[in-house]
């Protein structure tokens, strides 16, 4: 079989560079667990400043439990009005919790004091966390205050996070990052291949082969699913070992959703390769998509809130069906009853990017 | 006694990029077992015809017709027929060249046994450990050698060489000539591209092309008797000042 020569060939030739492997088995495991941090949208520490001008007790207790948390890291302290504005704009804090004594005490039905939250807005989902976050605070006192008292709300919710229980922004964007990760290793791999075929000339001797297109453009695309795919079990493996993500569901659909998306994806990285006049050009052209693909991936935002004339793209996206995919698997362990949907939409996409691409490379050696 | 029907004939050949016109209508026939050198200097139109020839580039007008086979209509017959060698050897230079042999020997449908045939022989032509340094790190003389040797594996009819000879030393130069007489006397048709006007000594004819046009044609002696030139320098500088430098 003759396109095992081709396979073969692509490998040696990867092999061969040991720059090229270091960027394709070790920095994913550095990116995964530098993006695993960074990517992070958990808010802690948040800086405050506590300005206490009551002299009801509850003042001091909430203060104390603003001091104890984690999520906030109180700066200052005072017992002074003052121009507390200042402290906003030099950024020494995010937010200055007030506590006053109310004017009308006759018209509080409880005795606690008044809380004013100054926030710095600029970080407008900094500012809507941490303002839960002390709304939180203040909630979780008043109900252990009229627990104390043998008095309760007459209606709590007490939510129930399923299936990421500490609410761990990493066990959502852990399994995207995989997905992503897999797109930059085989999209930047294979949109320079065939543009380094014309490059160093040799493209001329494969075509005088005895390779159809077909034959060379599998020979192109599968030594980077192999490739592939072996990043993504790496990227699982740090996932779930270093940062402690369960997995819930099955590896079959998950590879199986991982196939579907690798031939849409390698189909457009060939695209790129054969519109491509140079290598830098296909990198130009890799990155531009890339980024593309990600913001309109549901990655970092969901993809809920892209303005509806741009949704079209995210429809288009594969990257956007793979990253749900594997959040269905992953977090909650679904099978494919749950997510039939998103794998037809990506099977689509990839037949219509494999034609589209396939037709442009025959179009490409019969020039 | 009639001709035999030519290995290659190509008739008004153009080819267009955008408004440049590479190739203007050229005509010419390669015999079966001939030695046919395309003489002419860098943009002249050389690589742009072989290429026509072999199906890589697309002919504006004109026709091709490799043993009576047109090769728009019956391309994958074509180039069956034909064995081809680019100019920058294009070997892979991440590969040895035992790995070079194999891939195109692979990819050219050679069975198993006849690409371990093939890599023996070679092997005794070149010594074992030259053959298993990447392509990159071998002399020009050796990754010509082996160029040559991966566009032969097919056991092609009709071989074209674009410019076979650039930057290798003369020794070089010279055996690769002794090779390309071997597969004269095995039968085979040569069409060979060179800039190197002292190769056309050893083509049994010469076309001289330049500005994409075919401006002398015909054995050497016969053209330097007819045009009372003592050498090919001057017969090839005379016929491109005679059509001009544009």
């Amino acid at each position: 079989m003759k396109l095992r020569y081709l396979v073969k060939k692509e490998l040696i030739e990867v092999m061969r560079q040991k720059e090229l492997l270091f960027l394709m088995f070790v920095s994913p495991v550095i990116q995964i667990v530098i993006l695993g941090y960074v990517v992070s949208t958990d808010i802690r520490h948040v800086p405050v400043g506590l300005v206490n001008l009551s002299r009801n007790q509850v003042a001091e207790r909430v203060s104390e439990r603003v001091r104890r948390s984690p999520l906030f890291a109180v700066r200052f302290e005072s017992r002074r009005s003052a121009d507390y504005l200042d402290l906003l704009k030099q950024g020494r804090a995010k937010a200055i919790i007030v506590f006053r004594d109310p004017l009308d005490r006759k018209r509080s039905a409880a005795t606690y004091p008044e809380v004013q939250v100054l926030m710095d807005g600029i970080d407008s989902n900094t500012a809507m966390v941490a303002a839960g976050y002390f709304n939180g605070i203040i909630k979780g006192y008043i109900l252990d205050d009229l627990a104390r008292r043998g008095r309760g709300l007459p209606v709590a919710g007490r939510p129930l996070f399923r299936f990421n229980p500490q609410l761990r922004s990493i066990n959502y964007m852990g399994p995207g990052i995989v997905g992503f990760l897999l797109t930059i290793i085989t999209m930047f791999l294979t949109s320079a291949s065939l543009v380094r075929e014309k490059e160093q000339q040799t493209m001329d001797t494969l075509l005088m082969s005895r390779l159809n297109s077909l034959e060379i453009y599998l020979g192109k695309a599968l030594p980077a699913v192999l490739i592939g795919l072996i990043d993504m079990v790496i990227g699982l493996l740090v996932v779930i070992l270093w940062f402690g993500i369960p997995f819930r569901g099955s590896l079959f659909f998950l590879f199986l959703a991982s196939l579907v998306y690798l031939a849409a994806i390698l189909s457009y990285a060939l695209l790129i390769s054969v519109l491509s006049a140079t290598t830098q050009q296909s990198m130009f052209f890799a990155w531009f998509s890339l980024i593309l693909f990600l913001l309109m991936s549901g990655f970092f935002t969901p993809v809920a809130n892209i303005p509806q004339p741009l949704r079209l793209l995210a429809d288009i996206n594969p990257l956007r069906y793979l990253i749900q995919i594997i959040r269905e698997i992953f977090l909650k362990g679904n099978g494919i009853a749950h997510f039939w949907k998103d794998l037809l939409a990506l099977a689509g996409i990839a037949a219509s990017l494999v034609s589209v691409s396939l037709l442009n490379f025959k179009r490409f050696i019969s020039r | 006694m009639s001709r035999a029907a030519p290995a290659i004939a190509v008739r008004d050949l153009r080819k267009n990029f955008g408004g440049f016109q590479a190739v203007r209508g050229i005509s010419f026939d390669v015999a079966p077992g001939e030695i046919v050198g395309f003489l002419g200097p860098n943009g002249a139109g050389k690589t742009t015809t072989i290429k026509m020839i072999t199906g890589l580039l697309a002919i504006t007008s004109g026709s091709v017709e490799v043993n009576g086979l047109d090769n728009r209509r019956e391309l994958p017959r074509v180039k069956r027929m034909l064995g081809y060698m680019s100019q920058k050897f294009s070997l892979y230079p991440l590969l040895t060249a035992l790995e070079n042999i194999e891939f195109f020997g692979g990819i050219s449908g050679l069975a198993p046994h006849d690409l371990k045939a093939a890599m023996a022989r070679m092997q005794e032509a070149v010594p074992a450990p030259v053959l298993r340094q990447k392509i990159q790190d071998v002399p020009p003389g050796i990754r010509q050698k082996v160029a040559l040797f991966v566009c032969l594996l097919p056991d092609p009819g009709i071989i074209l060489l674009d410019e076979p000879t650039s930057g290798v030393d003369p020794e070089a130069r010279r055996g690769f000539w002794n090779e390309i007489y071997g597969l004269k006397t095995r039968g085979k048709t040569l069409l060979v591209s060179t800039h190197n006007l002292d190769e056309a000594e050893y083509c049994d004819r010469i076309l001289i092309i330049h500005n994409g046009e075919i401006v002398s044609a015909g054995a050497p002696d016969d053209l330097l008797r007819r045009e009372g030139k003592a050498s090919i320098e001057e017969l090839f500088e005379d016929a491109i000042r005679s059509h001009g430098q544009n």
